[in-house]
């Protein structure tokens, strides 16, 4: 039986999906809007619309509308664009 | 929503579900460890486990970051806190881990200096724009996270932030796992892989599984319909007579990994003799420590930490819950003493955590069951 707690989630870094970003092992999906290469960070968009700012040394030169998995604050994995198209 | 919804497709959920019905032999007994805690949530969440036969048992591995750090590590990091001209700062879950005498939250309370921080580059931020204090990151996590407290100490020397240091408590995912198939009391047939650590380390690390303990291993995604998948990859494995490494999560994860992380990664730390995991103890070659090369942003050796050690609670049943030995409602405290608002163990505390998530998810269930 699949039963929906209410109450939600209990970790103050808890965001719409549910998840703890910060502190598990589960990145988030984010999409690219722009790109600062002598810094090495780009500003990205989840699929809640919200903006954040991502380190992007590790995964090598990226262009508005790609994808990247990142992870506290920092992207650890480019994703196909068709994943985070939302 | 693309990405999403294709992944939590009822239809095909039962499609699968229906295979792994087939595969299964009746009378034979499957346990299964889901070893990151992201998979317990999604497992819990989406209610997986009931969609599975009963013979079918999914149990929980240490691979929430939080729920490992043992009481002593908090008792050190509080210390740190207090420290005069101090600013400390943690990811938001770190706060509530019970220490000895109370937490990062409850030291926060008395006047000391912590700071929530959803990112280490927060942390230098904070370190940045208050150069007359000393800025500590208590940093946490498997190799998913620890790249990120790797580019920050690179960026912090780049940029000549000399207030800013770090406190590791990183740790590596393939020694609790070799430890847990070298434990007596553990019987398990397969494991569903860590699907964001394996981005950084890849899969090729997990090949000892199949090798030395002849168990495979499906590296997984997040959405219920990847941990159905690798469920289903594993018990067909087992149906075949085989075991090798899989990656049903190969839209992300390579097998290699990611080569500049682990350059990274291998340049900023080194690897600690023995680090102790709440519930597991001392395990050899755990845990990483920040190399001599970047020593100078080494808040155990810039700072005098007192180095403690405290046993478990007597009452708290985290270790055996970390090690899938019993379910989080087994514990004699779940949900009565240990409550996600007044936790006595870690699993408690994180929203990753086995008993946090039973707690949140699955024990009205369990109630309906006993009633």
């Amino acid at each position: 039986m699949r039963v929906d707690a209410q109450q939600g989630m209990l970790c103050e870094t808890d965001h719409e999906s549910g998840h703890c970003i910060t502190c598990s092992d589960e990145a988030i999906p984010l999409r690219v809007l722009r790109v600062d290469d002598e810094r090495g960070l780009a500003l990205c968009e989840d699929a809640s619309g919200e903006h954040t700012t991502i380190e992007v040394a590790l995964i090598g030169p990226v262009a508005p509308g790609d994808g990247l998995l990142a992870h506290a604050g920092t992207a650890i994995a480019p994703l196909p664009r068709s994943e985070v198209t939302a | 929503m693309k990405y999403v919804d294709e992944f939590r497709d009822p239809e095909l959920g039962r499609v699968l579900a229906g295979e792994i019905v087939n595969l299964v032999e009746p009378g034979r007994h499957y346990k299964l460890m889901e070893v990151c805690g992201g998979h317990t949530h999604s497992i819990y969440k989406f209610g997986i486990d009931d969609l599975l036969p009963e013979n079918v048992e999914l149990v929980h591995g240490p691979g929430c970051p939080v729920c490992v750090i043992p009481m002593g590590r908090v008792d050190d990091g509080i210390a740190l806190a207090h420290e005069p001209g101090v600013i400390f700062t943690c990811f938001g879950d770190m706060m509530r881990i019970p220490g000895s005498d109370g937490s990062l939250l409850d030291a926060k309370a008395e006047g000391a200096d912590i700071r929530m921080v959803y990112s280490p580059l927060d942390s230098l931020r904070i370190a940045k724009e208050n150069p007359d204090r000393q800025v500590v990151f208590f940093a946490i996590g498997f190799e998913t996270t620890a790249p990120s407290t790797a580019l920050t100490l690179k960026r912090a020397r780049m940029e000549g932030v000399h207030n800013f240091s770090c406190m590791s408590n990183h740790v590596t995912i393939v020694p609790p796992l070799r430890a847990l198939l070298d434990s007596p009391d553990m019987r398990l047939d397969g494991f569903v892989g860590p699907g964001h650590v394996s981005t950084v380390v890849g899969a090729q690390p997990f090949e000892f599984i199949p090798a030395e303990y002849e168990k495979p291993i499906v590296v997984a995604g997040f959405e219920p319909l990847d941990v159905l998948q690798a469920v289903e990859m594993i018990l067909r494995q087992l149906a075949e007579g085989r075991c090798e490494v899989e990656n049903q999560y190969k839209r992300v994860v390579p097998y290699e990994g990611n080569p500049r992380a682990l350059e990274v990664l291998a340049e900023v730390f080194e690897l600690r003799p023995h680090f102790e995991w709440r519930g597991l103890g001392f395990i050899s070659q755990s845990g990483l420590k920040i190399s001599e090369a970047y020593a100078d942003f080494d808040a155990e050796r810039r700072f005098s930490v007192p180095g403690v050690r405290v046993a478990d609670p007597k009452a708290c049943q985290c270790g055996e819950v970390l090690k899938g030995v019993i379910k989080p409602f087994e514990c004699k405290v779940f949900g009565t003493a240990c409550t996600p608002e007044r936790p006595i163990g870690t699993c408690m505390v994180s929203s990753e955590g086995a008993c946090a998530a039973y707690y949140n998810y699955g024990r009205f269930a369990r109630e309906r069951e006993v009633v």
